[in-house]
């Protein structure tokens, strides 16, 4: 009577199992037997069923059919060729990214600046390292809030530490689970030594210069890293177009500022919240191919509807580079892409391409593929020390990635601020920056002094770090 | 037929009785519901490997007929797939299982006038994830060349595709920290009498013994359930032999004192630092809310007491979620073992929610689940 697929959290690059139950409504049933998360999810995959609301295709707000959006959208790109871009930030199968990366080209956008990184990193930043060989390490240094951002993590963390692993976290906060906490701005105090495991993560929005520091370090002391990523295939995406040129969300927002780009299409991506509104209002086309309505899709002049990820038959590869297999049987994703591209995309023949690239004979859930670790080359960081003195840190977690709210309007702050600025429990905290001006509700926190950490969006942020006053 | 009596029977189907757990009555029964239409629908694990089913409502007889197997390393709950949607519905049900549909009866989730409910016998069951594991560390066999598995004698036993079968003691597996899940240990139902009809495999003996279940009815509902069957030509029964109906209370007496044993082990009395034992268990809860989604007592919806008083933004040393949810299933934790489970830190829920409930159900003289009986309220305590 209902129908229920087996299927993976795409709220982030961990590869959570589990099974989505149409049932009148959408429902979450636990996959116990998931080898990512043993059937476990995290606030966001409980919160899935909210990330699917339907969509339907449209053509300047006038609903249609897939195909005829689809080749409303092929005339459309066609008729502004040399001027379009085609981003999509991974949360599409092997099989559907191959196909676009057919369609699109030298205008692929990731969204990742890989462009100002040294080619020989891209595979450790592509491919990370297995949970269990996390489990194993002895100290394991962490440059994220993995309870916020990636939150499958944190049993495995215990895990280890169960195993004696010595835990240290860079942050801004204190974590419950780390041994020893260090501030970002003190990193040159982290010891690293050949038995460390660094886990940091790589995203759009990631600071190039932070990145190439990481690996650094890592590179000095002989430690292992790895990267976490915050959508479904992203090391899916990186692997495959590990050879193609990918531009970063930057450099987007650049070449649509200047003119350069006139036409955007976005596959399974919603840039609002990452795109400014003045930049996103200059283009003549945005084409929105995806499963589920979101900001983007109120947006755009043509929404072609593919059926939503938890539907869809594909692949989709995990931060430890395990392949797995999506439970549904829909392929019009790949449909569109084909008319979009005036061809027939086969779903077989681009499988047999992904299990060719992972040189795997099948997909197996249980077995993760072997990787290459090529050893990477001295890197040059130049990474600007953190030297804002007060500063709101927007602390990317799958809610904010997908724009979808969560119960956390709120900033974290520590006591010693709460008490010099003689905040009022159950009062708010005003915060100023560039002349906008909010009030918020505070949470006492083991927080570096003067900074604010925030998990959602308040609308005065300038990047990941914003500088603020604050006041009473 | 009626109410106390017991019977051995088996499916007339031979493919269902072969892959049944036992005799493959419990399949005929249920799909025999549907067939004569009893039902409109029922509940059965639709198997992907030995270590993963998932739970599906089918109207489809064929799609029953092949549920047919006990699968041990599933430990799903059926309460809440069924809660509040107002089917009339035959399923199979653990004895946690029927704790959790009696429980959304009360709470007027679940029309037991509506729900047939098929008790199955429950030694416990285990965790896929720790099976595998277990499957490699303690077997050396690989998951995937496991055929079968069955538990004889305090044994686990896996069959493996060359035929060749495998044994360690469940003892000396959950010594390691392997076999049962923690709950299952200390569970007290094996034979699950608030069920409509009791089935299992104790008790069947002699030449019947793997081709047979052991049933017994225990309410009109039950035999009606069992009596349909029969009528339909899906299952034969004989009366048991009285060595079966014996061996059968003994194992369970067995199995309980067990149980008990377990129950001793896992609480341990504590005198001091229970705040902070629970304060040190709940730090790394990330609020998910899947503890409160999976728990098959709970009927609240989105608004509920433990989450209207509680904010994230609030910095108590324990959240108010907890603390209410703490109190609000003293009374009604059935210690099914799912929020420790599904939980994404590994908090061990239900032993927590345990301390609780042990002292509180102990006191009242309370089993949720077993009955129609509400909670006496907490203020009649305040007198004693
Ligand atoms: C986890 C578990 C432990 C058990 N332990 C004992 C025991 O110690 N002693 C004993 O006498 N009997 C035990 N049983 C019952 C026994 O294995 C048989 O299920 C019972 O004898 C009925 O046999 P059958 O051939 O008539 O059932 P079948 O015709 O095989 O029908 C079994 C039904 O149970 C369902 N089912 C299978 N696995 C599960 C599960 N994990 N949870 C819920 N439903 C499930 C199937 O979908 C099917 O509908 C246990 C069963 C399970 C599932
Ligand atoms: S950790 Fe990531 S993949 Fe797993 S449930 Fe959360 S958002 Fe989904
Ligand atoms: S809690 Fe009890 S009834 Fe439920 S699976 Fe475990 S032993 Fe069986
Ligand atoms: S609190 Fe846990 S063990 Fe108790 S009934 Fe709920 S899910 Fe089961
Ligand atoms: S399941 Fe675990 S992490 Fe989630 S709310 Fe419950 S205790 Fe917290």
């Amino acid at each position: 009577m209902a129908n229920v697929y087996s299927t993976i959290c795409p709220g982030c690059n961990f590869g959570c199992g589990l099974y989505v139950r149409e049932n009148g409504k959408l429902e979450v049933d636990f996959r116990k037997s998931s080898p990512a998360n043993a059937g476990k999810l995290c606030r966001f995959g409980m919160n899935l069923p909210r990330l699917y609301a339907p969509v339907k295709s449209m053509v300047d707000g006038k609903e249609t059919t897939l195909q005829e959006a689809a080749k409303e959208a092929a005339k459309r790109l066609s008729g502004s060729k040399g001027s379009v871009a085609f981003l999509s930030f991974g949360n599409i199968t092997c099989e559907e990214h191959l196909a676009f990366q057919k369609l699109a080209e030298s205008s692929l956008y990731s969204g990742v600046d890989f462009e100002a990184l040294p080619k020989d990193t891209y595979q450790t930043l592509s491919v990370g390292i297995p949970y269990d060989e996390i489990e194993a390490a002895k100290h394991i240094v962490l440059f994220i809030d993995p309870y916020e951002q990636y939150p499958l993590i944190v049993r495995r963390l215990l895990s280890a530490k169960k195993k004696g692993a010595k835990i240290t976290s860079v942050w801004w906060k204190d974590m419950p689970l780390a041994d020893e906490n260090i501030r970002p701005a003190d990193v040159s105090k982290l010891q690293l030594t050949k038995d460390s495991l660094v886990i940091t993560d790589f995203h759009p929005l990631s600071d190039v210069e932070q990145i190439k520091n990481v690996l650094l370090l890592a590179k000095n002391a002989g430690a292992r890293i790895t990267f976490l990523k915050p959508f479904a295939n992203s090391t899916g995406v990186y692997i495959l177009s590990k050879d193609a040129k990918q531009k970063s969300l930057a450099t987007l927002v650049e070449d649509i500022n200047k003119g350069a780009i006139k036409t955007l299409f976005c596959l399974e991506s919603d840039p609002v919240d990452l795109i400014p509104a003045e930049t996103l209002g200059k283009l003549t086309n945005l084409i929105v191919q995806t499963g589920s309505a979101s900001a983007i899709t109120a947006k755009a002049h043509v929404v072609i509807a593919h059926e939503p990820l938890y539907k869809k038959r594909g692949t989709l590869i995990n931060s430890e580079g395990r392949a797995q297999a999506l439970g549904g049987a829909g392929t019009s994703g790949l449909e569109a892409l084909g008319v979009i591209a005036g061809t027939k995309f086969e779903f077989d023949s681009l499988h047999e391409s992904v299990r060719k690239a992972l040189g795997i004979a099948a997909v197996d859930e249980f077995t993760i593929p072997k990787y290459d670790r090529p050893p990477y080359g001295a890197i040059q960081a130049a990474p600007k020390p953190i030297d804002t003195k007060t500063a709101l840190v927007s602390i990317y977690n799958p809610f904010l990635w997908f724009g979808l709210a969560d119960d956390n309007d709120f900033v974290e702050l520590n006591l010693n601020t709460a008490r010099a600025l003689k905040l009022i429990k159950g009062a708010t905290l005003k915060i100023k920056s560039n002349g906008s001006a909010i009030e918020k509700r505070f949470k006492v926190a083991p927080v570096q002094e003067n900074v604010l950490l925030a998990g959602r969006k308040f609308g005065i942020e300038k990047g990941m770090l914003t500088p603020v006053e604050i006041s009473r | 037929m009626q109410k106390g009596e017991m019977y051995v029977g088996w499916s007339t189907k031979e493919d269902v009785r072969k892959r049944g757990g036992s005799g493959g009555l419990v399949t005929s029964m249920l799909a025999a519901a549907l067939e004569k239409k009893m039902v409109d629908a029922v509940v059965v694990l639709k198997k992907i490997n030995e270590f993963e089913a998932v739970p599906v409502i089918t109207s489809d007889v064929n799609e029953v007929l092949n549920s047919a197997g006990s699968l041990h390393s599933v430990p799903s709950n059926f309460a809440k797939l069924i809660a509040n949607k107002n089917l009339k519905v035959a399923l199979p049900a653990k004895g946690c299982d029927v704790r959790g549909i009696i429980e959304q009866s009360k709470r007027n989730a679940i029309n037991l006038d509506n729900t047939f409910v098929v008790g199955l016998n429950c030694g416990g069951s285990m965790h896929p994830v720790v099976t595998r594991e277990m499957l490699e560390v303690m077997y050396k066999i690989k998951p995937e060349d496991v055929h079968g598995e069955e538990i004889e004698k305090g044994k686990l036993i896996f069959e493996t595709k060359d035929g060749k079968e495998h044994a360690i003691t469940i003892d000396e597996l959950e010594e390691k920290g392997y076999g049962r899940r923690e709950s299952c240990r200390y569970c007290t139902i094996k034979i699950p009498n608030n069920a409509d009809i009791a089935c299992g495999n104790w008790g069947v003996t002699g030449d019947l013994v793997g081709k047979a279940t052991f049933v017994e009815i225990n309410s009109e509902k039950g035999a009606r359930l069992l009596q349909n069957a029969i009528d339909a030509g899906y299952v034969q029964v004989q009366k048991p032999d009285e060595k079966g109906v014996a061996i059968r209370a003994k194992i369970k007496g067995t199995m309980e004192g067990l149980g008990k044993k377990w129950k001793d082990k896992v609480f341990v009395p504590m005198d001091n630092g229970r705040l902070e034992y629970f304060r040190k268990e709940l730090e790394h809860c990330i609020d998910c809310g899947a503890c409160k989604a999976v728990c098959p007592t709970c009927s609240c919806g989105d608004i509920s007491k433990c989450t209207e008083f509680h904010y994230r933004g609030d910095a108590y040393k324990m959240s108010m979620y907890h603390l209410v949810r703490f109190l609000h299933l003293a009374d009604s934790c059935i210690g099914c073992g799912q929020c420790s489970d599904v939980c994404p830190v590994d908090i061990p829920l239900t032993r927590l929610y345990r301390r609780f409930a042990n002292t509180v159900q102990e006191q009242l003289k309370y089993e949720p689940g077993m009955d129609q009986r509400k909670p006496p309220y907490f203020e009649a305590k305040l007198e004693v």
